[in-house]
């Protein structure tokens, strides 16, 4: 089970959306990190074979996945960006028909269907039509139908977006438990979706990987240390033009900063244990995700 | 996997709004056949209000006093029941005689009038004249014509044999029951097509257009049969929804208008209409002709519609494409065939079949001669099979980075 990009490039126009990535996945958690733009999506459709790289080519078990079609399709469960699904149908409708064009037999699909929904939590909307769902319910059944043919390689692409807070946990360890014997790809731009659960971090930048390790080795591998200190309000912004700064939180007297430098940035300044949050926002230069998804 | 599809078209908000209009004009089309049936009573009352209902089986009972051969002596009996009406009224006979008599016999006489005359027009002005012919011979002048036909419409000896094998066919003498409903239902089953080729031509273009239209395309391409079976499944429901609403509509329509109006006369010959027409069938086997090639014409509809889809990912240009080749080529076929013969094989023939029964278009390659109609129906049942494949490419060979219609 190997899945391979070589020299993968792809380019809209003059713009390079993923530029020469050479990466190898077998099974296991990966969680792909970037900005808005940074060839997150591009990347996941080209290995999801509806995007032809511009040069280079993806290959699974040494075969190229444009080749193998049907056969490398068959391993394949995909959640994308933008999940769209047919309004009309029921929920179970829903999963009946993508169960038949992935070929599952009725019979089995029923079984199947039955089984995801319970793991999603949704067994209770079954027949509910799919216009009728929450964005969050429609994002899990997104998940579900992924998981119908039981792939080897599953591409989840912002799964977690639009689910609330106690949802995203939820799912989390779902993942987890999906991920046994499975490769599974997914991104984000929220650093606590993959913090404990991706057993690899990829983070991508203007189309190239420009780092990939466990998050330990990222952590380990920053050039600045986290500190956390006290300032007066009026100060606030001076530092954040000063330093990358991470939460700002409001307390009795002042605000705290958490403040990425090689140095203390001020004389109260205490040092902070790393998170791989702090790693986003120095590579990236700004903060992971929005407020609401802190964890 | 078939099945799925199908319920998933049926399902869909679009095809249950639209097939509901497209039933209230089905009814609304069976209002309008059963009230185009006129009927006067011998009080010299036309029906009118809910009564109208009986007016096609009121005048096909009337009308059936003449049923059978019509041979000379019958003929000549109506033409002088028609000359005396005329003479003793001056030419303007009132609405009782008409009820009483000749409303049962107006169909045979303009139809004896014309097999004196090819000209339509002065064989209706010569009607009460009909009498003073030599109705004895009528259908020795009749056979006459026929063969000035052929030879004024067959160009080379090989048309003008194959004109008169046809014309050969016609049943001397020609044998009487009333047809009205089927002259009527002509007309309508035409409007219908009209109708049904642009409603077919839009459900099947949007059976390739939902997954673009709700951005389901990605989770289709990347399921196992998302380029292959899953695509032929989406054809296969394109062509069985096509046979299924084209032929449940023309069907309800026909049972509730017939069961209405009537249906005697399947097997008169469709020369009472049209006395010089080369197509030697019955008014039964015309109907049936109607409705197969408007059938063609819905598929063809189908699929020119699917392909488009399949390439554009969407909607737009399926919604006017049937329209423009049918409803716009039908008027300007019509001043286009003065100029160019390759108007007899526009798709709108296949629409109007009605009026092309009547015209005598045939052509010739080498030794073979061949009749218009038969024609356009095999050209462009092939045409619709033959997109099918064309259909699977496109929609098969999907690219993300190309969708036109992917909204970044
Ligand atoms: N179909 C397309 N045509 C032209 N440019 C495109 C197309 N798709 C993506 N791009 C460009 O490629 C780059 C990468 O886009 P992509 O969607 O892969 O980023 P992403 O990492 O998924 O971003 P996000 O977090 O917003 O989903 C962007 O600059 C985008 O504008
Ligand atoms: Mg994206």
């Amino acid at each position: 089970m190997e899945l391979r990009f070589k020299n993968v490039s792809k380019k809209y126009g003059e713009v390079f959306a993923v530029n020469d990535v050479s990466y190898s996945m077998e099974t296991g958690v990966y969680g792909l990190l970037g900005v808005n733009g940074a060839g997150k999506t591009t990347l996941m459709t080209m290995l999801c074979a509806v995007t032809r790289p511009t040069t280079g080519e993806i290959t699974w078990d040494g075969n190229d996945i444009f080749k193998l079609g049907e056969r490398y399709r068959d391993l394949l469960g995909y959640l994308p960006q933008n999940f769209g699904f047919y309004p009309d149908l029921s929920v179970s409708d829903y999963m009946m028909y993508i169960a038949s064009i992935k070929g599952i037999r009725p019979a089995a699909a029923k079984k199947r269907l039955k089984e995801l929904l319970e793991m999603v939590g949704l067994s209770k909307y079954r027949d509910r039509k799919m216009k009728a769902l929450s964005g969050g319910m429609a994002r899990r059944v997104g998940i579900a139908q992924a998981m119908l043919n039981d792939p080897k390689i599953l591409v989840l692409d912002e799964p977690t977006a639009g689910l609330d807070p106690s949802e995203r946990i939820r799912f989390r360890n779902l993942i987890s438990e999906l991920a046994a014997d499975r490769l599974v790809l997914l991104s984000t731009h929220i650093v606590s979706d993959v913090e404990f659960i991706a057993e690899q971090i990829i983070l991508m930048k203007a189309g190239k990987f420009f780092f990939t390790g466990t998050s330990d080795e990222l952590i380990a591998g920053m050039e600045a240390d986290v500190w956390n200190c006290k300032v007066f309000g009026n100060k606030v912004n001076e530092y954040m033009q000063k330093y990358p700064v991470g939460n700002v939180k409001h307390v009795s007297g002042g605000v705290e900063l958490r403040i990425l430098s090689k140095t203390p940035p001020s004389e109260n300044a205490v040092r902070e244990v790393p998170a791989l949050e702090d790693a986003f926002l120095l590579y990236f230069g700004e903060k992971a995700g929005d407020e609401d998804a802190e964890i | 996997m078939l099945k799925f599809e199908m319920k998933k078209f049926f399902l869909k908000m679009t095809t249950k709004v639209i097939l509901t209009a497209f039933l209230l004009v089905i009814v609304i089309l069976c209002f309008m056949a059963v009230d185009s049936v006129h009927y006067t009573d011998t009080d010299g009352n036309e029906l009118t209000g809910i009564s109208r209902a009986a007016a096609g089986r009121r005048l096909a009972a009337d009308e059936n006093k003449w049923k059978g051969e019509l041979t000379p002596e019958k003929i000549t009996e109506i033409a002088e029941s028609y000359h005396e009406l005329m003479q003793q009224y001056q030419g303007d006979y009132p609405a009782v005689e008409y009820g009483r008599t000749v409303q049962s016999y107006w169909e045979i006489l303009y139809f004896a009038s014309e097999m004196f005359t090819p000209d339509y027009i002065r064989a209706l002005e010569d009607m009460d004249r009909v009498a003073e012919k030599d109705i004895a011979h009528i259908y020795g002048a009749y056979t006459d014509n026929l063969k000035n036909m052929a030879q004024e419409y067959g160009t080379t000896p090989e048309q003008e044999k194959f004109l008169e094998e046809q014309y050969g066919q016609i049943q001397i003498p020609v044998t009487y029951k009333a047809f009205d409903s089927w002259d009527t239902m002509a007309t309508h089953a035409e409007m219908y097509i009209l109708i049904s080729v642009i409603v077919i031509g839009f459900l099947a273009a949007g059976i390739f257009d939902e997954e673009f239209r709700n951005h389901a395309e990605l989770v289709f391409f990347t399921a196992k049969y998302g380029r292959s079976k899953a695509v032929i499944n989406k054809i296969a429901a394109g062509v069985i929804t096509t046979t299924i609403i084209y032929w449940a509509g023309i069907g309800i329509l026909s049972l509730i208008s017939f069961g209405i109006i009537g249906w005697s006369g399947f097997n008169t010959p469709y020369q009472i209409t049209a006395p010089y027409s080369f197509y030697v069938i019955t008014q039964g086997q015309r109907y049936f002709l109607t409705m197969v090639c408007g059938y063609i014409a819905s598929l063809l509809s189908a699929s020119v519609t699917m392909f488009i889809t399949a390439k554009m990912h969407t909607l737009k240009a399926a919604v006017v494409i049937p329209f423009f080749m049918y409803h716009v080529l039908i008027f300007i076929g019509r001043p286009l065939s003065e100029v160019t013969s390759l108007s007899c094989f526009t798709p709108n023939v296949l629409i109007e079949i009605d009026r092309q029964l009547r015209h005598p278009h045939i052509f010739q390659i080498g030794n073979v001669v061949f009749r218009q109609v038969p024609f356009v129906m095999v050209l462009y049942a092939i045409v619709s099979i033959i997109l099918l494949p064309f259909i699977f490419r496109s929609y098969s060979g999907y690219d993300s980075a190309k969708n036109l219609r992917r909204k970044s």
